[in-house]
């Protein structure tokens, strides 16, 4: 390391070196049995180096100095411009708690009992079930350092859970998926409350009824939400797409451009969290701060490139993987919860669906924050009930307009993934077709 | 550096323990060039070196994987001692004998051979085609190459050394009319052929001017329609619509699906005719053998409609007892390999495309991809491009659309198959977290009927 950053110094006027090496060890079950028990050891290199505003990227999971300083050399002579300065480190009175020692350390046998568990609940009441399950656990530790003198060390611990179940009846197959992660152990609590939604959604899925008509009300639950609305939403507020004009939201700050009930932001100082972070990956301090305030549009989220050619303030949102340069990327994402009990926002449609997952989303126009997916798991409300499943449904409309008007934000809010809280949204803003 | 690896090999196969053994060590170099908005937004050469030891006992797998090749002989007792963990009934492996055997990498161009400096001289070009131009508001360029030696050894006795060399090229135009963000563009790739990256231009500027039409294009409303894919969107259409259900993990441990994939049983017309095979040559989803060391095959899928073959793995061929097609591929030395297609074809059958089109009297006819999507029997795919179809001729632009459809119905809904099959060798399928795996899809022109559409 000391013979790269004697070249970086005498060959740059700025440089950054960013190395990880992270430890991973997952449990596989498939239809109901332990299939594949892995164990994963990765490491590497990173450097930007900048001169007269002109930047060099280069990465390596190579531990030899020499080759990878004959790779900078080349790509320096095709730098990026980029007029950014790397940070000095700047002190954080209070850390976020990222890393458990302890999450690594559980054994293989407790891990294959708790899938056991949630399994052996799943298969008593729906013998006809097949469970693919699993755990995944992460050890990592990643240094940054530049030639401003920042050096920071980040260790995270990372465990996740996972269930999908499949019944196949006929030629009718359903499919329910949920899990979480954390930095502390998905720990017995977490996964009967996962192993327990699965169980309400599988009872209520097992009748197939008729999807109604398009402009009906849509309750989306907050994975419903999250996969349809939210995350083409998202990419509209990427400081990156702000930047090259390729959002809508550039220069629209302080513009309304959503119902007045939706306030969204963006938190990496929630403890345990695995998308929380004390710094970003570019040695920026990360803070909590407002995407959406009752409507109107606050702030995209940054890194320093986008920042600086955004003309705007980072946000300390830069993430990175070893192979790539850093971009802008959220940290837990939060919208705030409204008044309404989810049951009573069910009670008073006389018509519509409850949506909670899609396949598909995600393919298409993105950037102007349109969606459409096929409605992979959705529910008939009828006279103020659920009545049953339906199929063969597309979902399809703009986030913007979607939430533009809405009728209903729930009381009670869910975690997705660790990462992620939302509530139960109603719009009529959306097309169903069937 | 050649001869440490042989000896790791071999001195870590010598560790005993579990029902069978393999290792598999790779050396990877790529090239990645991006372009967004108005400039280069990224350019690396990566290099980087690794391995993976797995193991199969009672009934399941262990698997450890590693930078650090000289920790081989650690790891591989680490995947017996995971394999352990497993508690089901194992299962004899088919015996696979192939021996000692190297491969060298196809290459007509090889894109090691081509400068930095040409390379985004090249991709610098299309970049000043698209930008600046009425209402775009920049380009999407993504490129890159990638040479891939795989050295794979097992305790069957199989030595195989395979090198492959992938280029791919991705092109959009985003074009706005100061509200909407609009885009167009089109992926090309090949096995070691850098040809395919030059002499763009006439793609570049359709593109540019594709992008520009889809401003005033409007939104279809969602329902069910007759559609015409072209060669590109129809490849994309039979990977999801039918090839994720033919990769045997699916089925093999399960015995609903087993009845509902049963062999024989009829999934379309007389005319259908689907086939996937690392066999076919000369194409991204081409080898030799796959990464557990079995010869490749071409299978057939579905023959006159029927069910005919599935795609195999070691353990799925063995369990089902039905021939290993070798459809086991890992992307990387990180992953273990999982059953995925290779090369898959809906085979020509001996319709004109115009004779098609003359026959469609209100429809859509929708043309490239964006991505797609399966799971279990529902699938989605979305276009890049869609017109209307009015008596027969191709009239007005829409926006693109997304398609959605269920295997026991859209398959049997194909009423027209043409006679012009073309591959498209620009996409890359995702499985299991494995993405983006080289593969490539063909097609003729098909027409579907009774298709679910929505805008988006």
């Amino acid at each position: 390391m000391e013979k790269i950053k004697n070249y970086l110094s005498g060959k740059f006027d700025q440089y950054e070196i960013y190395s990880s090496q992270s430890n991973s060890k997952s449990i596989s079950f498939e239809s109901n049995s332990l299939k594949e028990i892995s164990s994963k050891q990765s490491q590497g290199t990173a450097i930007r180096g900048i001169k007269n505003s002109d930047l060099t990227f280069a990465s390596t999971s190579s531990t030899k100095a020499d080759n990878f300083i004959k790779v900078i050399e080349e790509l320096s002579g095709y730098p990026i411009f980029a007029p950014i300065n790397f940070p000095e480190l700047a002190k954080k009175d209070i850390q976020v708690q990222l890393y458990s020692s302890d999450t690594y350390e559980f054994p293989n046998d407790y891990l294959i009992d708790q899938i056991k568990l949630s399994r052996d609940k799943i298969l008593k009441l729906f013998p006809d079930a097949l469970c693919d399950s699993g755990f995944n656990l992460i050890e990592s530790e990643s240094k940054l350092e530049n030639s401003n003198g920042l050096e920071i060390v980040t260790k995270q611990s990372y465990s996740g859970f996972y269930v999908s179940v499949q019944i196949i009846n006929n030629k009718d197959m359903l499919n329910i998926y949920d899990g979480s992660s954390s930095s502390l152990i998905i720990n017995k609590d977490q996964i009967t409350i996962i192993t327990e939604k699965i169980i309400k959604y599988l009872k209520l899925g097992q009748k197939i009824v008729d999807p109604p008509k398009s402009g009906c009300s849509v309750v989306f639950t907050p994975s419903g939400l999250l996969q349809s609305i939210i995350s083409p939403l998202l990419v509209s507020f990427n400081g990156s797409n702000i930047a090259k004009n390729l959002s809508k939201l550039t220069n629209k700050e302080n513009n309304k451009i959503l119902d007045e009930k939706i306030c969204i932001y963006d938190d990496p100082s929630i403890d345990y969290s695995p998308a929380s972070k004390n710094y970003d990956d570019e040695g920026v301090p990360s803070q909590k701060f407002d995407l959406i305030k009752n409507g109107k549009f606050i702030s995209g989220y940054y890194d320093l490139k986008s920042s600086k050619e955004a003309k705007r303030q980072t946000t300390g949102s830069a993430g990175r993987s070893i192979n790539s340069q850093p971009t802008p990327t959220t940290s837990n994402i939060f919208m705030e919860k409204g008044k309404d009990k989810l049951d009573n926002i069910i009670k008073s449609i006389d018509d519509g669906i409850l949506i909670d997952s899609l396949l598909g989303a995600g393919q298409g126009n993105e950037l102007s924050g349109d969606f459409s997916a096929n409605i992979s798991l959705g529910y008939r409300i009828k006279n103020g009930k659920l009545i049953g499943r339906i199929k063969n449904t597309m979902l399809s409309g703009n986030a913007f307009d979607a939430l533009s008007k809405i009728n209903h934000l729930s009381l009670e809010t869910e975690n997705i993934f660790g990462t992620i809280n939302l509530p139960y949204l109603c719009t009529n803003n959306v097309e169903i077709s069937s | 550096m050649e001869k440490d690896i042989k000896n790791i090999i071999s001195d870590s196969l010598k560790i005993n323990g579990g029902e069978y053994r393999e290792i598999r060590i790779e050396e990877n170099n790529s090239t990645r060039i991006t372009y967004r908005g108005d400039s280069r937004e990224n350019i690396s050469i990566n290099s980087g070196i690794g391995g993976c030891a797995r193991v199969y006992s009672n009934g399941g797998w262990g698997f450890s994987s590693f930078n650090d090749i000289y920790q081989s002989k650690n790891k591989m007792a680490e995947a017996i001692s995971l394999s352990k963990l497993n508690s089901s009934k194992s299962i004899d492996f088919q015996k696979n004998s192939v021996g000692k055997v190297l491969l060298p990498a196809r290459s007509i161009k090889n894109p090691k051979n081509i400068s930095l400096n040409e390379k985004i001289n090249i991709l610098e070009h299309y970049k000043d085609l698209i930008v600046n131009k009425k209402n775009i508001n920049g380009c999407e360029i993504s490129y890159g190459d990638l040479e891939r030696k795989v050295i794979f050894s097992d305790t069957l006795g199989n030595e195989i050394e395979q090198s492959f060399i992938h280029v791919i090229l991705r092109i959009s135009a985003n074009s706005t009319d100061g509200n909407e963000m609009l885009q167009s563009g089109f992926s090309i790739g090949s096995l070691g052929d850098f040809n395919i990256v030059e002499n763009l231009d006439k793609e570049v500027n359709e593109c540019v001017a594709k992008a520009q039409k889809l401003i005033n294009a409007k939104k279809i409303e969602g329902k069910e329609s007759t559609v015409i894919l072209d060669q590109i969107l129809a490849g994309v259409f039979v990977h999801e619509a039918f090839g994720h259900l033919s990769e045997a993990d699916n089925v093999y441990e399960n015995e609903r699906l087993k009845k509902i994939l049963k062999l024989g049983t009829k999934f379309g017309n007389k005319d259908l005719n689907i086939t996937d095979g690392a066999k076919i040559p000369d194409l991204r989803g081409s080898y030799e053998y796959d990464d557990e060391g079995t010869p490749s095959t071409k299978t057939p899928l579905i023959r006159d409609g029927e069910l005919v073959g599935r795609l195999h793995s070691k353990e799925t061929a063995s369990k089902m007892n039905e021939k290993n097609t070798g459809n086991a591929r890992a992307i990387s030395y990180s992953y273990p390999p999982i059953v995925r297609m290779t090369n898959t074809i809906i085979e020509n059958s001996t319709n004109n495309i115009k004779d098609i089109l003359k026959d469609t009297k209100d429809g859509l006819y929708v043309k490239n991809w964006y991505g797609g999507m399966t799971q279990h029997e529902m699938f989605t795919f979305s276009s890049a491009e869609t017109y209307k179809i009015e008596n027969g001729e191709i009239k007005e632009t829409f926006r693109p659309v997304k398609l959605t459809g269920n295997l026991f119905n859209t398959l049997k809904n194909i009423d027209g198959i043409a006679d012009d099959l073309m591959i498209n060798q620009g996409g890359g399928c995702g499985k299991g977290g494995q993405m983006p795996l080289p593969v490539s899809n063909g097609s003729p022109h098909i027409r579907i009927n009774n298709c679910l559409v929505s805008s988006g």
